[in-house]
């Protein structure tokens, strides 16, 4: 009897506001994909970060027979003995954990193997890619000290930072994330004040049957549930289509990036996710609907 | 039943009280009228009684508690045992009789099969018998009215205040709404009714409170409406 009677309450206010509550169901499914997409983009970057940081490199490329670049220009490919040399200086660098060489046909079989296109393929041979020397770091973030004490070495043509690489990636994320979220704010936000504006027609609609309640004796929460629970449907309603945004979202952008991941976004973490975004949801609209109702709904 | 010590009600941004150290008793199964001018203080006296207003002073029993201590969320128990009429009916245009009534009852969460027995039970005491089923609209002012009174009877309440209840109602309409009244209050409920018309007040020779200013300026058993109206 309370069940059915408040069912067909919240029903019959729901579709008398129909326009406000779809603004209320498009702002909340808006504002709860942007936070979970946020939310998504945040674990990828953590994760990723964690994986890269501990693999960050310095490559330090030497001297080929005709290279432009200024440091080698007319002075020929780098000769053994330099080599040798160069090798020992950047191992007796305090910050540096180990050095790799790398020979052309390596770096053309690296080339090959990280996807190189192939029309690049087609033209390019290993005697057309430099050597160069893999400096693995004690503590990555000292990266642009070594490098600013390896510049100008002789035989060195060119030395590439993946850290800087991997910063302006990471950075890039992170804009994106702190884009998500800033606007979820403002949705979340905009939200709460069409919840409040909702119910507040809602009561201001059904006035009459409030205040035949009030007189009769209901107590306030046969009164006001069913404006609470208008709220809190559309609500949810709001949250599952921000679900099904953000379970699109994962199979139309986050796996096809995948490849570029070291761990793929689970499907545990985006039902973490999920529910974080409707739990947030749902609260948001219960306290829009209480703080409203406390205003226009007195006893 | 209702017992009102020295009590006073200003509102705020007004100067002059809208009740001035008013005393009344009430006993149960009593008829009372309220009578006086606009802006006497009778609309006042009975919110004061369903505690939708507080007094600035003074003390307030109704069917037994000090509504002082009376916490808000009791204060709709309270109105349980409190029927309401007003001037304007107050029914819900989209419901039909039988539902207008019912609906004071679901909404306490009273049980269906409860409500399906004494809704038509209470139709027929206000002599709405057969119209059950008619909407609002379709009924006259005083039927409108007799709809009003069976929902405010329907829970059995203690009292029934009845503000200006034939206010809209023509004089010949009015007599049979007193006559529901009188039928109500011989069940024992104490009658409360707020009101300017003199010719019923004359006619029922019931307990008369006559309020002007907010003062009590008379009070009579067996009275009348008074003669400077």
């Amino acid at each position: 009897m309370r069940a059915n009677f408040i069912f067909s309450e919240v029903w019959i206010g729901l579709r008398r506001n129909l326009t406000m509550t779809i603004a209320v169901v498009v702002t909340v499914a808006v504002g709860m994909g942007l936070l979970g997409i946020g939310l998504m983009i945040n674990s990828q970057v953590s994760s990723l970060t964690n994986y890269w940081m501990d693999r960050v490199e310095l490559s330090v490329f030497l001297c080929g027979k005709n290279d432009a670049f200024p440091a080698c220009k007319n002075k020929g490919a780098i000769t053994q003995d330099q080599k040798t040399n160069l090798k020992k200086a950047i191992e007796g660098l305090p910050d540096v954990q180990k050095v790799d060489y790398e020979d052309q046909n390596q770096a053309y079989q690296n080339f090959k193997e990280n996807g190189g296109n192939n029309i690049l393929l087609s033209v390019i041979k290993p005697e057309d890619l430099p050597e160069s020397f893999r400096v693995k770091l004690k503590d990555p973030d000292k990266a642009s000290a070594v490098e600013e004490s390896l510049k100008g070495q002789v035989g060195v043509s060119n030395i590439v930072n993946q850290r800087q690489i991997l910063d302006s990636v990471f950075g890039f994320m992170g804009k994106l994330r702190n884009m998500a979220l800033a606007i979820a704010i403002l949705m979340v936000l905009a939200a709460t004040l069409l919840i409040g504006n909702t119910v507040r027609l809602s009561a201001y609609n059904r006035r009459r049957e409030t205040g035949i309640m009030r007189l009769v004796g209901a107590s306030n929460v046969y009164i006001q549930l069913p404006f609470v629970m208008e709220g809190v449907i559309a609500g949810l309603i709001g949250g599952v289509l921000a679900a099904v945004l953000l379970i699109v979202t994962k199979i139309l952008i986050f796996d096809q990036i995948q490849m570029y991941m070291t761990a793929p976004l689970s499907w545990n973490t985006l039902a973490g996710v999920i529910t974080l975004t409707m739990v947030v949801g749902v609260v948001i609209c219960l306290l829009a609907s209480f703080v409203t109702l406390r205003r226009y709904l007195k006893v | 039943m209702i017992h009102f010590d020295n009590v006073s009600k200003v509102y705020a941004n007004q100067n002059r009280p809208a009740l001035d150290h008013v005393s009344v008793d009430v006993d149960k199964g009593e008829f009372v009228f309220l009578v006086g001018p606009s802006g006497s203080g009778k609309s006042t006296f009975l919110r004061l009684v369903l505690k939708e207003e507080r007094p600035n002073s003074g003390a307030i029993h109704v069917a037994g508690k000090d509504l002082a201590k009376l916490s808000n969320f009791k204060v709709p128990h309270l109105r349980r045992r409190i029927g309401c009429v007003f001037q304007d009916f107050r029914l819900l245009p989209k419901k039909n009789v039988y539902e207008n009534v019912a609906f004071a009852l679901e909404v306490i969460g009273k049980p269906r099969r409860f409500i399906r027995k004494v809704v038509p039970e209470v139709i027929e005491l206000v002599g709405l018998e057969g119209k059950a089923h008619r909407m609002p609209e379709e009924l006259s002012g005083g039927e409108q009215q007799r709809v009003a009174m069976a929902r405010a009877f329907v829970n059995r309440p203690m009292i029934l205040l009845a503000d200006e209840p034939t206010g809209n109602i023509d004089p010949a309409t009015s007599i049979g709404i007193m006559k529901v009244l009188d039928r109500i209050n011989r069940t024992g409920t104490t009658v409360l009714m707020a009101t300017h018309d003199a010719a019923i007040v004359d006619s029922m020779r019931k307990r008369v409170v006559e309020l002007e200013d907010g003062k009590i300026v008379r009070d009579q058993s067996r009275g009348v409406y008074g003669q400077a109206y």
